[in-house]
């Protein structure tokens, strides 16, 4: 699968400061979720994604129940923290 | 599941088999959730392996022993559990001498009736069974007690042991060798008999009427061998020619004692000679019916009688409508005779052979009848395991098809998102790039059957997913176009 221009973005770098809405695959809307459930800022996504273990299923099922994203959506975030971690954890 | 703190739920994820992370705030829901989905899971794959049935044992008991661990703490166990297990003990006791296939048929619903105490049932599970082994010992002492000769019964009894082995399937004797689970099974099977079945109703009502069709029929031919052994044996018979009444003429009563005692003769002659023909023809005799002249001429030596009295004792063979133990046999050996000189042979009715020979032959006559059931039995597992084998193969490939089906949708769904957000350019995609998008080049020789049932079932049963014909970059080609506003969740997920 071809990864977007954000993924290649924001798995280029350490993600320092970045908003959540910079992740790949999350969009105005669901970005607004998550910043109103307290996930401003991307580390702290990572912070559950990390906290769940890394697990696949869970941490998508986290996303579909925080704020709705659908399997893509999910799919791409998914990946891009995964990258993400791969490259700098 | 509310209930559970957060110690509780870790415990329980753990006994699943799934190790969690820490259970936050933020995680609790998705773990409670992971739990409910292992917990539907484990209860499903339980009446899956349940349903197989004939399965083989070695890796049957290694699963049931981790399923078992896996529910054990799950389980309530209720009060009454130590109730259940005894009035299940106590059946066999209760179960009459030559009752065997009865007593196993008794178990079988009381054992349905046992529901939920596994745990608690499993390790009394091998004292039933091998107290049931012992209630059939009992009954093959039994059944011995009505036969006469006990040296039949040694091989008798050793064929039949191997025989109850192979048609039963080694069910019952293999408890002699460890713990059955498939009574245990069973049970299960039938306190879960609510939940959804895999595999099509029809094609399990033919399996588990065969099986028990087979059942019987092995446990008839049991009996038939032992009946055919039983007659075969048979018991020295003397002549049945019934003695008249003695007349009041001193006269005819002495003639008649007379021509008895020489029937007697001639009967014994022919028995003794018929006999050695069958066991093995010491004589070298050419056939069971002594010619006329040879008898005449035993009788003559052994009564010193005449020959005249040898023909009249003919003729009252003949004239008498008794069965007399001795046929009389003329030139046509079809025909009847019905003169005396029409007579060329004797021959003896029932042949007086030597125990031995007698034993061999009614085991040989019992064995070749029972070769033949045999067969037939082994022909019908044969055809069963081959069935069972291909159900197996067929569920498989229905299972493949299905996953087929979730990760078609998926992708078309997608799609049809990504069309919304502008990222693509038609809302729909070509089937064939669908394919080509979920599987690799190498594999799709193989998988083309399960992709075709797959689009098949598609076009059938899906209504989210509409199957057109549009022209693509000048060609025409059927593709695949997602017609539900995207916002509705998938029912998978």
């Amino acid at each position: 699968m071809t990864t977007s221009q954000k993924h290649r973005d924001f798995v280029a770098e350490p993600m320092g400061e970045k908003p959540v809405g910079n992740l790949a695959g999350i969009d105005e809307v669901r970005g607004k979720k998550l910043e109103e459930r307290g996930f401003d800022k991307a580390y702290v996504v990572l912070g559950q994604f990390l906290v769940l273990k890394k697990d696949k299923d869970l941490f998508r099922e986290w996303l579909k129940d925080t704020c709705g994203t659908n399997a893509k959506q999910s799919r791409d975030y998914f990946g891009c923290l995964q990258e993400w971690c791969d490259t700098f954890l | 599941m509310a209930g559970l703190s957060d110690l509780e739920l870790r415990r329980e994820l753990q006994a699943l088999g799934f190790q969690p992370g820490p259970i936050t705030d933020t995680t609790r829901d998705v773990y409670r959730n992971k739990l409910r989905r292992l917990r539907g899971e484990a209860r499903l794959r339980d009446e899956e392996r349940l349903r197989e049935e004939a399965g083989p044992r070695g890796e049957e008991r290694p699963r049931e022993e981790a399923r078992l661990r896996e529910d054990g703490p799950l389980r309530a166990r209720p009060a009454a559990a130590s109730l259940r297990a005894e009035p299940w003990l106590s059946q066999p006791t209760s179960g009459s001498a030559y009752a065997t296939p009865g007593a196993y048929g008794d178990i079988r619903p009381s054992a349905a009736s046992w529901v939920g105490s596994r745990g608690l049932a499993y390790p009394a599970r091998p004292a039933q069974l091998r107290r049931r082994a012992s209630v059939r010992g009992s009954s093959e002492e039994d059944e011995d007690a009505r036969t006469p000769d006990r040296a039949v019964q040694g091989p008798g009894l050793v064929a039949r042991r191997w025989w109850a082995a192979s048609p039963a399937s080694a069910r019952l004797p293999s408890a002699l060798l460890g713990p059955d689970p498939r009574p245990g099974l069973r049970a299960t099977r039938a306190g879960l008999a609510g939940a959804a079945r895999a595999r099509p109703e029809v094609g399990r009502r033919l399996e588990r009427w065969l099986s028990r069709l087979l059942l019987w029929a092995s446990l008839g031919l049991l009996l038939v061998f032992l009946g055919i052994l039983w007659v075969k044996m048979g018991k020295p018979s003397a002549p049945q020619e019934a003695e008249d009444n003695s007349t009041s003429r001193f006269c005819q009563a002495k003639q008649k004692a007379a021509l008895l005692e020489l029937l007697h003769e001639l009967y014994n002659f022919l028995a003794i000679q018929a006999g050695n023909f069958e066991c093995g023809n010491p004589e070298k005799l050419k056939s069971k019916c002594i010619p006329v002249t040879e008898a005449q001429e035993y009788i003559a030596n052994v009564t010193s009688s005449s020959s005249a009295k040898f023909e009249a004792a003919l003729t009252w063979i003949l004239s008498s409508n008794k069965d007399v133990g001795i046929w009389l046999k003329g030139e046509d050996q079809s025909e009847l005779v019905t003169t005396v000189d029409k007579v060329v042979c004797l021959e003896s009715a029932r042949p007086r052979m030597g125990v031995g020979c007698r034993l061999s032959r009614a085991l040989l006559t019992a064995l070749t009848n029972v070769l033949i059931f045999f067969w037939c039995l082994a022909f019908l597992w044969g055809l069963l395991i081959l069935l069972k084998y291909r159900w197996r193969k067929l569920e498989e490939e229905e299972q493949a098809m299905y996953e087929m089906v979730k990760k078609i949708i998926d992708v078309v769904q997608d799609h049809y998102v990504d069309w919304e957000q502008d990222m693509e350019r038609y809302p729909y995609v070509g089937i064939l790039h669908v394919r080509d998008t979920l599987i690799p080049p190498q594999s799709r020789r193989r998988m083309k059957r399960v992709w075709d049932r797959a689009v098949e079932f598609l076009a059938s049963n899906e209504s989210r997913i509409q199957t057109e014909s549009h022209r693509v970059a000048g060609e025409d080609m059927l593709v695949w176009r997602w017609t539900k506003p995207s916002s509705f969740s998938d029912s998978e997920r």
